[in-house]
């Protein structure tokens, strides 16, 4: 069995990602939503020095540089806007599952906006990585 | 629905970013789009944040450990690799929490999330294929 670099790359993504889901439950324990979410960022703030990039940035084109700053943006009203759904009386039950297939989208835009394609086989394994998203967070 | 609608973008976005820009800087700029988002909730709530030492330690190692993980999914995506794939097998970081919920936190350990567990075992056999 060969395990190519992305899934290495992706091993350690849901390695640190699994920790943070079991952290997260505590900090609300303790402070509000919105208040975990202004900590949250002060962590990314906390690590941000190792990862500037100095005058390199200037390199780039401006159109990924946007992707970029976006990507964080967005990130960041969807955590809110999850917190504001269970504020607003949604159930947790309901909302974090429902949230937690935002992959199904992303999968099914893939082909029409990046144009990659996926082996059948390939699909079977993102058919039972979806099966299992949907049934750990029911 | 605006919460998916965000994440959509977030992870397309970041694979396009991620086609030029390597990855540590993808998390130096991913960093710099929060700032607005943790600006406007302060002033949406006046400045008053709360301080329990417990809530700050855990909500600061959550931006920790969650950055360092967007790193190496940064560096997923810069290997080029198929994006479905590394959506796919990144998704499935639920089945850690279980685990450590059960093994931690000694959570009661559902029939339905052993289910999970074994398509999500069985999509990462099939994806090192």
């Amino acid at each position: 069995m060969h395990i190519p670099l992305w899934l290495w790359y992706s091993i350690l993504t849901l390695l640190a990602w699994g920790v943070v889901g079991l952290l997260q439950k505590l900090p609300t324990n303790h402070v509000s939503a919105e208040s975990s979410l202004i900590w949250l960022i002060v962590g990314f703030l906390v690590i941000e020095p190792f990862f500037y990039p100095g005058s390199a940035v200037v390199h780039y084109s401006r159109v990924n540089l946007t992707y970029a700053v976006l990507s964080g943006l967005l990130n960041a009203l969807g955590a809110w806007a999850l917190f504001a759904a269970l504020k607003s009386g949604g159930k947790a039950s309901i909302v974090a599952p429902l949230t937690a297939l935002y992959p199904v989208v992303v999968i099914a835009l893939v082909p029409l906006i990046l144009n990659e394609s996926v082996k059948p086989l390939q699909w079977v394994g993102v058919a039972c990585a979806l099966i299992a998203v949907i049934l750990l967070s029911a | 629905m605006i919460c998916v609608f965000c994440w959509v973008g977030w992870a397309l976005l970041s694979k396009l970013g991620s086609e030029e820009i390597p990855p540590n800087t993808m998390q130096f700029l991913f960093t710099l789009g929060t700032i607005p988002v943790g600006l406007a909730l302060l002033i949406a709530r006046r400045g008053r944040l709360q301080k329990s030492r417990m809530g700050i330690t855990y909500g600061v190692l959550n931006g920790i450990l969650s950055g360092l993980g967007r790193l190496t999914l940064f560096a997923a995506y810069h290997t080029n690799a198929n994006t479905t794939l590394i959506t796919a097998a990144t998704a499935l970081y639920p089945m850690i929490t279980v685990v450590l919920a059960i093994t931690i936190l000694r959570e009661h350990f559902r029939p339905i999330q052993a289910l999970g567990l074994v398509f999500a075992a069985i999509a990462f056999v099939i994806f090192s294929i």
